[in-house]
């Protein structure tokens, strides 16, 4: 039964890693192929995790690979965001198909301030003091 | 009262005298038991609503993971693409650094959306969306399912 | 007996799937064409040998290799983080 489930997932995170890389060949921009690396490759990598802590089941190791998938979690995102930050302020191009681009023209190139001040506020936002 | 939950569940591992992962657990679980029991005695306490909001957050997170992952292996295997991607702007309620933390990471690991910055005067996140058909619906699911949710657990 | 062999079976095919995982996402890497899209390639091929070295923890019953995927994912965000720091301000 151990087994069973160490190998289903072990081939389930393999397969989302798979995917990932195909993604990140197929899709047609940047940002859409981050959305697929960031995404698949964190799943993959958890399910692979959990498959080490099914596979050993000791106190010490399923510390360790809980942590390992908490950190991913944690880093994941964090990447994504600053490449994608990175990116679009050295102007990578957008997909031509692309539908909207709210941020078009709102970085300040000299000192990097992203302005949104003539963007309207949350209906519900609470004002700082 | 978490304080208490754990050394609840040390004290069940270290009285079985099997200090093992799933013993803890099984401890943390009785622990959170008796302490639901004992509210009578200690007062009503906003733990047990935190940690029902906790797991169902957590639920959702994995849940919406998941379908995160079989939307883009979707898009990935089948031929020609569906996507109509686009960048949009959300007007954010979260103030605190942790809270718009969290959530950009959470928009991040949901389906078909990828937080990309924040203004500078933190009034507006900037996502970057795969299936953009209708920009207000995008905003608005973002608003009402994410945002909703991060600001009940942390707050 | 049968179930342990089943499972360095799964094993097996896991690690052949990561590992053409890792040439495609190779193939990004050298085609571009811009510099982020390498960025990120790169940090989808240090994610995938997070995998690889988990799955030849279970293989081979090693779990001291456990600790050297948990720094490789540690430096892997370091040098993504300092790639697009590199990105945005430049070599100043």
């Amino acid at each position: 039964m151990k087994e069973v489930i160490t190998s289903l997932l072990m081939l389930g995170g393999a397969a989302f890693a798979f995917l990932a890389a195909v993604g990140i060949l197929r899709l047609p921009d940047l940002f859409s192929r981050m959305q697929a690396a960031t995404k698949c490759s964190a799943f993959g990598v958890t399910c692979v995790m959990l498959a080490v802590s099914v596979h050993f089941a000791e106190l010490g190791i399923v510390t360790r690979a809980i942590m390992t998938i908490i950190f991913v979690f944690l880093t994941a995102p964090v990447a994504a965001h600053m490449i994608g930050r990175a990116a679009y302020f050295i102007g990578v191009p957008l997909w031509e198909h692309t539908v909207t681009d709210e941020l078009k023209g709102r970085y300040d190139m000299r000192t990097h301030a992203l302005n949104a001040s003539d963007h309207p506020p949350s209906p519900n936002a609470t004002i700082k003091p | 009262m978490f304080i208490s939950n754990i050394l609840l569940a040390l004290t069940w591992a270290a009285i079985s005298g099997e200090f093992t992962l799933h013993n803890v657990l099984l401890g943390f679980i009785v622990g959170l038991g008796i302490l639901l029991m004992a509210q009578r005695v200690t007062g009503r306490s906003r733990y047990f609503t935190k940690v029902r909001q906790v797991i169902g957050f957590i639920g959702f997170y994995l849940w919406e993971l998941i379908i995160a992952n079989l939307r883009v292996a979707y898009e990935v295997m089948t031929p020609g693409y569906r996507i109509r991607p686009g960048v949009i702007a959300i007007p954010l309620d979260a103030s605190t650094d942790m809270e718009i933390a969290m959530l950009a990471n959470l928009i991040t690991l949901t389906p078909g959306t990828l937080s990309l910055d924040v203004s500078t005067d933190r009034q507006v996140l900037y996502i970057h969306a795969l299936y953009v058909d209708d920009i207000e619906a995008v905003r608005r699911n973002i608003k009402e399912g994410m945002e909703r949710r991060v600001l009940e657990v942390l707050r | 007996m049968m179930f342990s062999t089943f499972e360095s079976l799964a094993g097996g095919i896991a690690l052949a799937l990561l590992s053409s995982a890792l040439f495609v996402a190779f193939f990004r890497l050298a085609r571009g064409p811009s510099l982020p899209d390498r960025v990120v390639a790169l940090d989808l091929i240090s994610t995938i040998s997070v995998a690889i070295i988990a799955v030849y923890t279970i293989i081979t019953d090693t779990p001291v290799l456990l600790d050297v995927a948990i720094v490789l994912a540690l430096i892997a965000f370091l040098g993504t983080v300092a790639f697009a720091r590199y990105l945005e301000k430049g070599v100043s």
